[in-house]
C-alpha cells in the first residue's frame, strides 16, 4: 500500500472517528432549532413568547437505553398531545433529548448544558443514581426536574426542584412485604439485590418493611449490577430453603436471576417491585419462569383502567408497540408539568416548582399530590404474573 | 462440599463461554499479532443473528447456531477487508480500527434490533441433573461439550490441514510465508472469519443463559480477553484453560465476596499475570507490526 493510500485510510478513519464522536456528544433526537425563548432556568417568573424549552435527559445508549427510550416516548406523547391542543397559552413545548448514557458523570455534564441551553425544566432521568448526581446542579440552576427514579436517595437531596413521577421504593416494598407476609403468610424469605443505587435502596427498603412485620430475612445476598452469573448467590440462597425470593435489581438482571434460579430447580415464589412488571423482565426470564411472580407496581398493565387503555391505544398508534410502566410514569410526569405550566402561565424557576407542587392530578398511576419531599403518589397495587401477563390481585 | 461443587459447576459453564471468546481472540492474535477489540461486538452480532433465526425464523437451535456462525464469519471477513491495507504497516491504526468496527457494529445492532434486549428461551427444557445434591442444568453441559468440540476442531484444523499450517507459518514469519507462496491476506481473512464464527458460537450459546442486548459484548469481551491473557495469549489450550479458570475464579468470588466479586476476580487475575506475565501456557509473543 502506498503512503498516499495509507494517509487516505487514516484520514477516513479520523473522519469516521470524528463523526462517531460528534454523534456520541450531540443530543440524539435533538429537535431544538429555535433560540431559547424564555431565558435561563435560573430566572423565575413567566416568559413572554416563543417555544417553551424543556430537556429530556435519559440513556439513549448503553445498557439502560431501553428505559430511556420508554421514558422519551411517554414524555413525547403527552407533549405532542398538548401541543396539538394549542400548547400552553398558545406557546408550543419544545423537547430536546439528551443522552446521559446511564452514567452519573455524563449526567452532571448535561445538567450544566441544559442550564446553558435555556431549558426551563427537565424530564428524567430513569435512573436514580444519575438523577442524584444531577440534583445539586439543577437545584443551583433552579431547574425543576420530574424524574422516574424511585430511590429514597432522591428525596434525601431535599431539593425543592426535584419531583418523582412515581412512588419511592419504600412504598413499593412496604406494599409487597405486607402482601407476602400478612396476606400470603410467607415467613421464610430470602433477598437478592444488586449493588447499584436502585438495588441498595431496595435492599434497605424491603428489609425495613419485613422487620416492621416482625420478619427477618433468611439470607440477603448482593451481586454486582453487571453480574451475569448469579448461580453462586442463588446456590447459597437455595441452601436456606426459602418460600419467597425477593429480588431488587433492574429488569434484565431480575429476569436473569429468575431464569438461573429455575435452571437450578428452585421453585421458590418470586417477589419484586416495578421491574418485574415490565416486558423486559418477562422476556429475559421467560414467561414460564416468570409465572407466579408477585409484583408491586402502581401500573399493573394496559388493561388496568379506562385511562390506561386510552393511553395504551395512543402510545401504540404513535410508536407501534405497547407501553409499560416506564412510559406510563413518564406520561404522568409530563402531564403534571404541562398542568403546572398552564397554571402559572409558563413560569420558570421556583415559581414553576411551586406550581408543580400545587398540581393535583389523577393519572395512570393514581392520584398525585406532592409533598415537600417531591413525592406525589404513595400507593402501589399487587399483581401476579400469569401466562405472561400481570393479573391484579383483587 | 455440595456448595463448593455447585459453585464449581456454575463457574465451568460460564468459563466455557469465556473460553470460546478467548479462542477467537487468540486465533486472530497468533495469526496477525492483532488484538481484535471488535471481538465482543462480533459476539453480540452472532448472538442477535442466532436468536433471530431461532426465535423469529423458528429454525431449530442446532441449525440457527451454525447459520449464525456463517453470517457472522462473513462480518469478520468484512472487518478484515477494511483493515487489510494496514496489515504489517500501521499496528496502532489497526487497533483503533477494530475499536471503531466494534462501535459501528453496536450502533448497527441498535438500528436493526433496537436498544431493548431480548430473552432467548433455552433449547434444552429438561430439569437440571441432580448429582449428589449438585444441580447441573442440562444446557450448561451442552455449552461445555460444544466448547470442547470447538477446541478439538480448531486444534485439528491448525495442525492437520494445509490452510491451518499456512496460518501458523504466517504467524511465525509472514515474509518467509509470502516467499514460499502463502497468501498472507487470505490467511488473515480466514483467521478473522474463524475468530468471528467462534465469537458467534459463544454469543449464540450464551444467549439462552443470559439475554441478548447491544451491550452484551462489552463485559463478555473483557472477560474473554482476560481469559486469553490468563491462558497465554495466542495459545489454543491456553484459551480453554484461561476461560475455565476465569469462570471458576469469578464464580467463587461471587460466592464469597458478593458485590465485590468483580473486583476480587480481577485482583486475582492481576496477581496471576504478575506471577506469570506470559500466561499459563506462555505462548510466544507475536508482534508483526
Amino acid at each position: 500500500m502506498s503512503g498516499k493510500q495509507r494517509y487516505s485510510l487514516g484520514a477516513a478513519v479520523a473522519v469516521a472517528a470524528a463523526v462517531l464522536t460528534a454523534a456520541a456528544c450531540s443530543a440524539p433526537g435533538a429537535s431544538s432549532s429555535s433560540p431559547a425563548a424564555s431565558g435561563t432556568g435560573g430566572a423565575s417568573g413567566s416568559a413572554a413568547s416563543g417555544p417553551i424549552k424543556i430537556a429530556v435527559v435519559d440513556a439513549q445508549s448503553g445498557s439502560s437505553s431501553d428505559l430511556g427510550q420508554f421514558e422519551w416516548r411517554g414524555v413525547s406523547l403527552a407533549v405532542n398531545q398538548a401541543n396539538a391542543a394549542g400548547g400552553v397559552d398558545g406557546r408550543k413545548i419544545q423537547l430536546t433529548l439528551y443522552d446521559d448514557q446511564g452514567d452519573p458523570t455524563v449526567g452532571t455534564e448535561l445538567a450544566r448544558k441544559i442550564a446553558s441551553d435555556g431549558d426551563i425544566a427537565m424530564f428524567g432521568t430513569a435512573e436514580s443514581a444519575v438523577t442524584v448526581a444531577m440534583g445539586p446542579i439543577l437545584k443551583s440552576e433552579k431547574i425543576p426536574n420530574i424524574t422516574s427514579g424511585q430511590s429514597t436517595a432522591l428525596t434525601a437531596l431535599k431539593s425543592p426542584y426535584l419531583f418523582l413521577n412515581g412512588p419511592t421504593g419504600l412504598t413499593y416494598d412496604t406494599t409487597l412485604a405486607k402482601f407476602v407476609v400478612t396476606t400470603k403468610g410467607y415467613k421464610k424469605i430470602a433477598m437478592l439485590t444488586n449493588n447499584d443505587s436502585y438495588g441498595a435502596g431496595e435492599d434497605k427498603a424491603f428489609t425495613s418493611a419485613l422487620q416492621s412485620l416482625g420478619v427477618t430475612p433468611l439470607m440477603s445476598k448482593v451481586v454486582p449490577s453487571d453480574q451475569t452469573n448469579m448461580t453462586p448467590a442463588l446456590n447459597a440462597i437455595r441452601g436456606t430453603n426459602p418460600q419467597v425470593l425477593f429480588i431488587g435489581a433492574e429488569e434484565a438482571q431480575s429476569g436473569l436471576i429468575v431464569k438461573q434460579a429455575r435452571a437450578l430447580g428452585m421453585n421458590v415464589v418470586i417477589a419484586e417491585g416495578a421491574p418485574a412488571g415490565t416486558p423486559l423482565y418477562m422476556s429475559t426470564a421467560g414467561a414460564a419462569n416468570a409465572s407466579g411472580t408477585i409484583v408491586s407496581s402502581p401500573y399493573l398493565g394496559n388493561d388496568a383502567s379506562d385511562a390506561a387503555q386510552k393511553f395504551a391505544a395512543a402510545y401504540t398508534t404513535a410508536y407501534g408497540s405497547a407501553p409499560e410502566l416506564h412510559g406510563a410514569k413518564a406520561y404522568d410526569g409530563a402531564e403534571i408539568m404541562i398542568a403546572a405550566l398552564k397554571a402559572c402561565n409558563a413560569c420558570t424557576g421556583l415559581a414553576l416548582a411551586n406550581a408543580i407542587r400545587a398540581v393535583h392530578y389523577s393519572g395512570l398511576l393514581g392520584n398525585f399530590a406532592y409533598d415537600s419531599s417531591g413525592v406525589g403518589i404513595f400507593a402501589t397495587a399487587i399483581g401476579i404474573i400469569t401466562g405472561g401477563k400481570i393479573k391484579p390481585v383483587s | 462440599m455440595q456448595s463448593f461443587f455447585q459453585t464449581l459447576v456454575s463457574g465451568l459453564s460460564f468459563g466455557a463461554v469465556y473460553a470460546l471468546v478467548a479462542l477467537g481472540f487468540s486465533l486472530v492474535y497468533r495469526t496477525m499479532g492483532l488484538v481484535n477489540f471488535a471481538h465482543g461486538a462480533v459476539l453480540m452480532i452472532g448472538a442477535y443473528v442466532a436468536s433471530t433465526f431461532y426465535l423469529s425464523a423458528r429454525l431449530p437451535f442446532a441449525v440457527a447456531v451454525p447459520t449464525a456462525m456463517v453470517v457472522t464469519g462473513a462480518v469478520g471477513l468484512v472487518i478484515e477487508r477494511v483493515l487489510r491495507p494496514l496489515e504489517n504497516k500501521d499496528f496502532d491504526l489497526m487497533l483503533i480500527g477494530t475499536i471503531g468496527a466494534g462501535t459501528v457494529l453496536e450502533a448497527a445492532a441498535i438500528l436493526i434490533w433496537s436498544s431493548a434486549g431480548r430473552g432467548v428461551s433455552s433449547p434444552v427444557q429438561t430439569s437440571p441433573l441432580n448429582v449428589g445434591g449438585v444441580r447441573i442444568p442440562a444446557y450448561d453441559l451442552l455449552v461445555i461439550a460444544v466448547t470442547a468440540v470447538a477446541m478439538v476442531a480448531l486444534t485439528l484444523f491448525l495442525q492437520r490441514t494445509k490452510q491451518g499450517a499456512a496460518m501458523q507459518a504466517v504467524a511465525m514469519d509472514h515474509e518467509a510465508a509470502t516467499a514460499v507462496g502463502i497468501h498472507v491476506g487470505r490467511s488473515n481473512a480466514i483467521s478473522f472469519a474463524i475468530g468471528a464464527a467462534l465469537a458467534a458460537l459463544a454469543g449464540a450459546l450464551v444467549g439462552p443463559m443470559l439475554y441478548v442486548s447491544p451491550t452484551m459484548g462489552d463485559s463478555l469481551g473483557i472477560d474473554g480477553f482476560a481469559a486469553a491473557i490468563l491462558g497465554g495469549f495466542g495459545s489454543v489450550p491456553g484459551a480453554i484453560v484461561g476461560g475455565l479458570g476465569l469462570g471458576v475464579i469469578g464464580s467463587f468470588a461471587a460466592q464469597w465476596f458478593q458485590g465485590y466479586s468483580d473486583l476480587v476476580t480481577f485482583v486475582v487475575f492481576t496477581v496471576l499475570v504478575m506471577i506469570k506475565p506470559t500466561g499459563i501456557f506462555g505462548e510466544r509473543t507475536v508482534n508483526r507490526a
